[in-house]
C-alpha cells in the first residue's frame, strides 16, 4: 500500500512519469523508438496538467490507443499476462488489459481520483471475446464514460450496447474497504491476484 | 552429582530446547498458515459471491438470499455487503462458540481472519463492496487440534529420543563406569585391577593410572603380609622343637581367664627338665636338642584330643602345657603318662633317669585368675613337683566364694531373659589423639527386681549354665526391635561370642532381624567377631560380610593377637577395625608392630587397643603410634567437643 501511495504522489507531482534512469534502462532493452515513445508520452501528460478530467481522459485513451494490439500469447508467449504502462510502451503492444492498465496509471499521474476509474470485465458482442475496459465513474453512482482500444472513442456506458458488463473492480477501493473494515489489516494487501502481481511488477519497475 | 547425571541433563535441556523450538516453529507456521488459509477462504468466497450479486441487478432481496445462502453454508463470522457510500446494505456476523478450545488456548493464541473483499456491480453501475470473514472457532478448533497432535508427536519423539540419548550415554560412558567401581572400590580399600582398558585415551589414562596404583598399594599390603607372617613365626614359635612359646602363651591367656570365657577353668601344667647341663656333657648338644624335640612331641601327643590345649615352650628347660576345660584326674593322667613316656626317651638317648628327669607341677585355674598369678602359681607348683620324689605335684586354685548357686542364676537369668530385662551400657571406644569419641562399645546390665548385675557377674554363670547363646539371642532383638532411644544416631559396637556364632542358627537368627529392621536401625552398628571365628571360619564369615554389606552394617575383630599363617583374610574382609589387649601391642617388637601397620594402613583397619586401664599405657601406646583406645581412661579423656 505504502508503494502505492508513492506511485501516486510520484505521478500526481513534479517528477516525470518515467524517470531517467528507468528510461535509460528502457532505451537500452527496447532502442531509441521506445524510448522517444515515452518522452512523448511524458509532453502529452506534461500537456495535460491543467487540463479537465473529460480533456485527461480523451488525450490519454487517444495515446494509448495508437500501440498496437496484439494478444498476450504472441508478446509475452503466456495466455493471459497484465503488462506494466512500460513493457506495453516499450513493445509497443499489448492486449485489452495492457491499454487499461496504461491509461490508469497515467490518469493517476495525472491526478484523476483513483476511486473514479475501475477496470470493468465485459463481453464484447461484436468480437464474441471478453475484454476489459477502463471505466470512469464522475461519481459513485453516475453513469460511467468506457476507454475502450476496440472503439477508440470514449462514450458513456449506455451507448456502449456492443459490450456486456460482467465485474467491475477497483483494487485501490478493495484495499481501503479492506483496512477499514472490522477484520485485521491483510499485511500483505492482497486484494485481487492479477492486480498484487501487477503492482508486484510496477514496484520492481518491471520493464 | 555424576557425570552421567550431569552430561544427561546438558543433553536432555539441549534436545528438549530442540524439540521445543521445532514444536514452536511448527505450531507458529501452522498458525500462520490457517490464518492465509482463512484470508483465502473468505478472498474466494467475495470473488465468486460478487460475480453472482452482479447477476441480481441491484434486487436486494435477490442478493440477500444469496449472502444467506453462501454464509450459512461456509464457516463464516461475517459477510457485509455496504454500496458505495459504505451504508450497509446487507449483513450477516456469527456469535462465535468456543465451546471446542479452552480458555487458555485462545488468550495464548492471537488468531487473525482478515476481511476479504470485492467489487459488486449490476451492469456499467457499482453496487457496493462486499466483504467477507471467516469463522474464527473453527480455525481454532483445528489449530488446537494440530497442537494437541503436536504435543503427543513430539512428546513420543521426547521419549524415544531421551530413551536413545540414555541407551547412547550408557555406551560412552561404560568406560568411566568401569573407573568408577575401582575408585569406589579403592575407598573401600579393595584392590581391584581392571583388565578391560578402554581405547578412549582420557579413561585409557585414568584407567591405567589407577590400575598402577592399586598394585603398589596390593604389593605393599604382599610385602606387610609376608613379612608379619615372618615374624610371628619368629616371635611366636620356638626354632627347635616348633612348639609356640611363652609370648604365645601369655597373648593367648586373656581369651581364657576373661569373664566371659566360655571355657571356666582348666590346667596349666608346667614341665621342667632337671639335668640338662650334665646331658650336654654326656650326649652332647645336638642329642639333647633331639631329646627336647622327642619330649615336644610326647607333650603334644599327649594333649591331641584337647581342641583347645596349647604346648608351649617357656624357655630353655621348661614346658607349659595349658588345657582349658580339664579335670584333676585327667590332669594327673597326663602327667603320669608324660612322666612315663619321657623316661624312656630319656633313656633312649642313654641318659641315666635319676640325673635326667622331667618334674611336672599342675595347677588348676580358674576364669578370675590373672595372668601374672596364673604364671605364679604355675611355677609354684613346679618348685614343688621338683623337690617331691613323684616329680609331679597338684595344686589347686582357691575357689572364690560364689554368692549365689548355680541354681539361683538360672532362675535370674532365665527370668531376665523371659521379661526383656536386659539393657544396654555403652562405653567409650575414644580416639586419644583426636579426642573424639570412635564408636561405643556396648556391654550389659541385668535387672532382676532391685538388683543389678553387670555383665561380669552374669555373663559367667550364663555361660556356665549354657543360656549365654540366649542371651545373645535376647540382646539382638532388643537391640534390633526396641533399641535403646539413647542410642539413636551414635555408632555403636556389639561384640558377638565364638561360641554364639559358631551356632548355625546363630546366621539365620541375624539376617532375619536384618533383613526386617536392618534398613531402619536408627545407629550405624558395628558386629564384633573374635579373630579365631574369623580365621577358622571362612566360608562362615563371607556369608556373614556379604550380610552385613547389605545392610550397612560395619565389622570390627576383636580378640586379634595376629597368630594367623596369613592375613589375607583381613584384606578380604576389610573390617572396620581390629581390637587387640593393650598389652599385646606394647609388647610387640618394633618390626612386628611396623608389618601390621603396614598391612592395616594399606587396606584401611584401625588398631584399638582394649583394657587400657591407665594413662601410662594409653602413653605408651601412643608412642607407637596407636591411639584408639578402650578401658577405663576412655571413660576419663576430656574432649573438645
Amino acid at each position: 500500500m505504502l508503494f502505492f501511495l508513492v506511485l501516486v504522489l510520484q505521478l500526481q507531482g513534479s517528477e516525470p512519469y518515467v524517470d531517467d534512469a528507468l528510461l535509460s534502462k528502457i532505451e537500452g532493452k527496447y532502442q531509441l523508438y521506445a524510448k522517444n515513445r515515452f518522452l512523448y508520452l511524458q509532453k502529452t501528460l506534461d500537456e495535460l496538467q491543467n487540463a479537465s478530467d473529460l480533456q485527461k481522459l480523451n488525450a490519454v485513451n487517444d495515446f494509448f490507443n495508437n500501440v498496437r494490439y496484439a494478444t498476450d500469447a504472441k508478446v509475452y508467449n503466456t495466455s493471459d499476462y497484465w503488462a506494466t504502462p512500460w513493457e506495453f510502451l516499450g513493445k509497443d503492444m499489448g492486449d485489452c488489459e495492457d491499454y487499461v492498465i496504461s491509461k490508469y496509471f497515467a490518469l493517476i499521474y495525472l491526478g484523476i481520483d483513483p476511486k473514479k476509474l475501475f477496470f470493468s470485465y465485459v463481453k464484447s458482442i461484436k468480437f464474441n471475446t471478453a475484454h476489459m475496459v477502463l471505466t470512469y465513474f464522475e461519481t459513485p453512482r453516475s453513469e460511467p464514460l468506457v476507454l475502450d482500444n476496440y472503439n477508440l472513442k470514449i462514450f458513456p456506458a449506455s451507448q456502449r450496447n456492443d459490450l456486456i458488463p460482467i465485474y467491475n473492480f477497483n483494487g485501490e477501493s478493495l484495499y481501503k474497504a479492506s483496512a477499514n473494515g472490522n477484520g485485521k489489516k491483510v499485511d500483505n494487501d492482497k486484494t485481487h491476484k492479477k492486480w498484487d502481481e501487477l503492482k508486484l511488477n510496477m514496484k520492481r519497475q518491471k520493464i | 552429582m555424576t557425570l552421567f547425571k550431569q552430561i544427561a541433563i546438558l543433553l536432555s535441556l539441549f534436545l528438549l530446547i530442540i524439540l521445543g523450538t521445532v514444536l514452536t516453529l511448527n505450531f507458529k507456521s501452522a498458525n500462520e498458515s490457517i490464518s492465509q488459509r482463512l484470508y483465502e477462504d473468505a478472498k474466494n468466497t467475495t470473488s465468486s459471491l460478487s460475480l453472482s450479486l452482479g447477476g441480481a441487478n441491484g434486487d436486494i432481496s435477490m442478493m440477500t438470499t444469496m449472502i444467506n445462502a453462501n454464509f450459512d453454508s461456509g464457516n463464516y463470522l461475517l459477510i457485509s455487503l455496504v454500496d458505495v457510500d459504505d451504508a450497509i446494505l446487507y449483513e450477516r456476523v456469527l456469535e462465535s462458540s468456543y465451546a471446542n478450545v479452552p480458555a487458555w488456548f485462545l488468550e495464548l493464541i492471537t488468531l487473525e481472519a482478515p476481511i476479504a473483499s470485492a467489487n459488486v456491480s449490476a451492469g456499467w453501475n457499482q453496487v457496493g463492496i462486499l466483504h467477507v470473514q471467516s469463522d474464527l472457532s473453527y480455525a481454532y478448533t483445528e489449530l488446537y487440534s494440530i497442537l494437541k497432535n503436536l504435543l503427543i508427536s513430539f512428546s513420543i519423539l521426547v521419549i524415544i529420543a531421551l530413551g536413545f540419548l540414555n541407551l547412547l550415554l550408557a555406551a560412552v560412558l561404560k568406560p568411566l563406569k568401569e573407573v568408577q567401581k575401582q575408585a569406589e572400590a579403592v575407598i573401600r580399600n579393595e584392590f581391584i585391577i581392571q583388565k578391560h582398558i578402554p581405547s578412549t585415551k582420557e579413561f585409557q589414562d585414568v584407567v591405567l593410572g589407577m590400575n598402577t596404583m592399586v598394585s603398589k598399594v596390593k604389593v605393599m599390603f604382599d610385602i606387610g603380609n609376608k613379612e608379619l607372617q615372618q615374624l610371628k613365626e619368629l616371635e611366636y614359635i620356638d626354632p627347635a622343637t616348633k612348639l609356640k612359646n611363652r609370648k604365645y602363651l601369655i597373648d593367648k591367656f586373656p581369651e581364657y581367664l576373661k569373664i566371659d570365657a566360655v571355657s571356666k577353668d582348666g590346667i596349666n601344667m608346667m614341665l621342667a627338665l632337671s639335668g640338662i647341663t650334665k646331658a650336654n656333657e654326656q650326649i652332647g648338644h645336638e642329642e639333647v636338642d633331639a631329646l627336647f624335640v622327642n619330649l615336644a612331641k610326647i607333650f603334644t601327643d599327649s594333649v591331641q584330643v584337647y581342641n583347645e590345649a596349647i604346648v608351649a615352650r617357656m624357655n630353655g628347660t621348661e614346658f607349659a602345657i595349658f588345657i582349658p576345660n580339664c579335670g584333676e584326674e585327667e590332669a594327673k593322667e597326663i602327667a603320669k603318662n608324660i612322666k612315663s613316656a619321657s623316661q624312656n626317651v630319656i633313656e633312649a638317648h642313654k641318659l641315666d633317669i635319676k640325673c635326667t628327669f622331667i618334674s611336672i607341677g599342675i595347677f588348676e585355674y580358674n576364669y578370675r585368675q590373672n595372668i601374672s598369678k596364673l604364671l605364679s602359681l604355675s611355677d609354684n607348683a613346679l618348685t614343688q613337683a621338683k623337690f617331691c620324689n613323684s616329680h609331679i605335684h597338684y595344686e589347686r586354685a582357691q575357689n572364690a566364694t560364689e554368692v549365689m548357686g548355680k541354681n539361683a542364676w538360672r532362675t535370674i537369668i532365665t527370668e531376665a531373659l523371659g521379661k526383656d530385662a536386659l539393657s544396654f551400657v555403652p562405653y567409650k571406644v575414644v580416639n586419644a589423639g583426636a579426642k573424639k569419641v570412635a564408636h561405643y562399645a556396648l556391654s550389659l546390665t541385668l535387672s532382676s527386681g532391685e538388683k543389678r548385675s553387670s555383665y561380669g557377674q552374669f555373663m559367667a554363670p550364663a555361660n556356665q549354665l549354657g543360656l549365654s547363646n540366649k542371651v545373645y539371642q535376647n540382646v539382638l532383638n532388643m537391640l534390633f526391635k526396641k533399641t535403646d532411644p539413647k542410642l539413636k544416631n551414635t555408632t555403636c559396637s556389639l561384640r558377638l561370642s565364638y561360641e554364639y556364632l559358631q551356632e548355625t542358627q546363630s546366621y539365620h537368627e541375624l539376617s532375619l532381624l536384618l533383613k526386617q529392621y536392618g534398613m531402619k536401625l536408627p545407629l550405624r552398628l558395628i558386629i564384633e567377631m573374635p579373630d579365631k571365628f574369623v580365621r577358622k571360619n571362612t566360608k562362615d564369615i563371607q556369608e556373614y560380610k556379604a550380610l552385613f554389606e547389605k545392610y550397612k552394617v560395619d565389622m570390627g575383630i576383636y580378640e586379634f593377637i595376629g597368630e594367623s599363617q596369613n592375613y589375607q583374610y583381613l584384606q578380604e574382609l576389610l573390617p572396620l577395625y581390629i581390637k587387640a589387649e593393650a598389652n599385646y601391642f606394647l609388647t610387640q617388637n618394633t618390626q612386628s608392630l611396623s608389618a601390621l601397620k603396614l598391612v592395616t594402613d594399606s587396606v584401611g583397619i584401625i588398631l584399638i587397643a582394649s583394657s587400657v586401664m591407665d594413662k601410662e599405657t594409653l602413653e605408651k601406646l601412643e608412642e607407637i603410634d596407636i591411639h584408639t583406645i578402650q578401658g577405663k581412661v576412655s571413660e576419663e579423656i576430656t574432649f573438645n567437643d
